[in-house]
């Protein structure tokens, strides 16, 4: 069907093509969308699923009303300094643990006892030392997100390109200047790629953090909307944040290409 | 290094030097971790000292709530993530081989990969309640895209040479999916696994910890508020184990099954 469909768009003028098929691509999902707007109220009760069109108008109120930005930005800002530190240290510590043996026999332990535990476990123990709040939200998006961006700079780091290290000590760089002048460089698609890794559990970290342990947040927001009992409003959240992080996703992307026009 | 000379004849003393160098930073951790929490340089509440945390693990294990509370997260993780690798696999290789599957699977696989799984947990708990069927089904459904996605792909990376071979050979179809396409997916579906089986675990963590219920979880949640801080260590000690166990399991079976690559 698949096929003999897209062999028909073929046949369109061009301009339209692209349409057609993007259209054509979606289908499926706009089914399910008509599905849940016939469930709601007639399978299920309106309540328990809402309909997307009474949804969708809780999400224009929300951001119209601009209730939902102030939650927003504070998960944002979250995600933000949680992402930034463990990219920061991630970096540090996996380029540091590959070029040194000393660092490496020192971190190593430490990383691959923690490497199993999902991070999110740790929650509990970041309210007992932080108390509920941005804090504890910062430490396990930091904890979640660390770990992807170290192993990939660390792998990176191991295996730069002996040529490249060869080249720039005979022409006279050593220690410090070889660091950030050839390896690091060498490094960024990985850590790029380890920061792609890391996007998505951010976002799981936050919300996470945000439903068990704050105040405020969109998690927070999602979590109180179901307890009152405010359905719509619950759902129009969790639609939110799935947009702001399938963009965060898509942007990042997008940014990496930018990034490394050189590979 | 001229310990290892000296070593020649008995055991393999620079094999211990190794090990030491690779562990002596944990051991300087754990002992000044003790004596801060026996001097109580920071408050007991904060971090209590290790041994006092072994203490509560020995006492939480010997009364059986930590053994009980670990099944029922185990139980509900697996069973989870046993549901939806069935299903993952299904749709997976279905949409690499059939157009239409694919067509009807890839904008619910692209647009429900990326939501935070996690912030349906309020959804789950009004739609199924708080017990044990919500959070298995709310593992399943956050653990089906990576299985599905890894299975999708990697059949779609199925060498079409073998496909053909086998095709040539008189292979049927239901025969060359299990025997050739099945077999050399394989991999890329283990990978799948892999990345579903610790987003198992932090699914139920998480439904433990906001609706109860038991589990590690909720034994962790409930010592932050009865402010015993031994129990909520006791209880990450324990997932600790849990985790590096199945990691281990896993891959321990993706060896014995892939042992032809």
């Amino acid at each position: 069907m698949r096929h003999a469909t897209s062999q028909r768009i073929e046949t369109l003028p061009a301009p339209v093509q692209g349409v057609a098929r993007t259209i054509f691509d979606w289908i499926p999902l706009g089914i399910l969308v008509v599905l849940w707007e016939l469930a709601s109220g007639a399978v299920v009760a309106e309540s328990i699923l809402p309909p997307p069109t009474t949804v969708s108008s809780r999400i224009v109120e929300l951001l119209v009303t601009g209730e939902v930005f102030s939650h927003l930005f504070i998960s944002l800002f979250r995600i933000a300094v949680g992402l930034g530190l463990s990219i920061f240290i991630g970096v540090l510590l996996g380029i540091g643990m590959a070029r040194s043996k000393p660092v490496e026999n020192f971190f190593d332990i430490f990383l691959s006892m923690t490497y199993p535990i999902p991070k999110t476990a740790l929650v509990p123990l970041a309210i007992l030392w932080l108390g509920v709040g941005t804090e504890t939200a910062i430490l396990i998006v930091f904890l979640a997100c660390l770990l992807p961006v170290v192993l990939n700079a660390y792998n990176a780091a191991n295996d730069v390109d002996q040529n490249l290290v060869w080249a720039a000590q005979m022409m006279g760089t050593d220690g410090r200047e070889m660091l950030y002048k050839v390896v690091f460089p060498a490094t960024i698609p990985e850590i790029m790629t380890g920061i792609r890794q890391a996007v998505p559990i951010a976002f799981v970290a936050l919300v996470s953090a945000e439903l068990i342990a704050s105040n405020q947040g969109i998690g927070y927001l999602i979590l109180t909307s179901g307890q009152i009992g405010n359905y719509p409003r619950m759902f129009a959240n969790i639609v939110i944040i799935s947009a702001v992080a399938f963009v965060a996703v898509r942007g990042f992307e997008e940014a990496r290409n930018r990034v490394l026009v050189w590979t | 290094m001229d310990v290892t000379t000296d070593a020649k004849g008995g055991f393999d003393l620079s094999r211990l030097v190794e090990f030491g160098k690779s562990i002596y930073s944990l051991v300087i951790v754990l002992v000044l971790w003790e004596l801060v929490g026996q001097f109580e340089l920071i408050h007991y509440y904060f971090l209590p000292p290790l041994s006092d945390i072994i203490i509560r693990f020995v006492e939480l294990t010997l009364s059986g709530d930590m053994l009980y509370n670990a099944y029922l997260t185990l139980y509900r993780a697996l069973v989870g993530l046993a549901i939806a690798s069935v299903l993952g696999v299904i749709v997976g290789v279905l949409s690499a081989r059939n157009d239409l599957v694919d067509w009807f699977f890839d904008p619910i696989i692209k647009i429900g990969y990326p939501v935070p799984i996690i912030s349906l947990i309020p959804v789950f708990m009004l739609w199924f309640g708080i017990g044990d069927l919500s959070k298995i089904i709310m593992v399943a459904v956050g653990t089906f895209w990576p299985v599905a996605v890894n299975a999708r792909d990697s059949t779609q990376q199925v060498q079409q040479n073998l496909v053909w071979a086998a095709q040539m050979m008189g292979t049927s179809d239901r025969r060359l999916l299990r025997r050739v396409v099945l077999p050399a997916a394989l991999p890329g579906i283990i990978t799948g696994f892999q990345i579903a089986m610790p987003l198992s675990l932090i699914i139920t963590f998480v439904f433990e910890m906001v609706a109860g219920g038991g589990g590690l979880g909720a034994l962790e949640i409930q010592g932050v508020r009865s402010f015993q801080s031994a129990q909520v260590y006791a209880a990450i000690i324990a997932v600790m184990f849990i985790g590096i166990g199945l990691d281990r399991g896993l891959r321990l079976i993706r060896s014995r099954l892939l042992h032809w690559t």
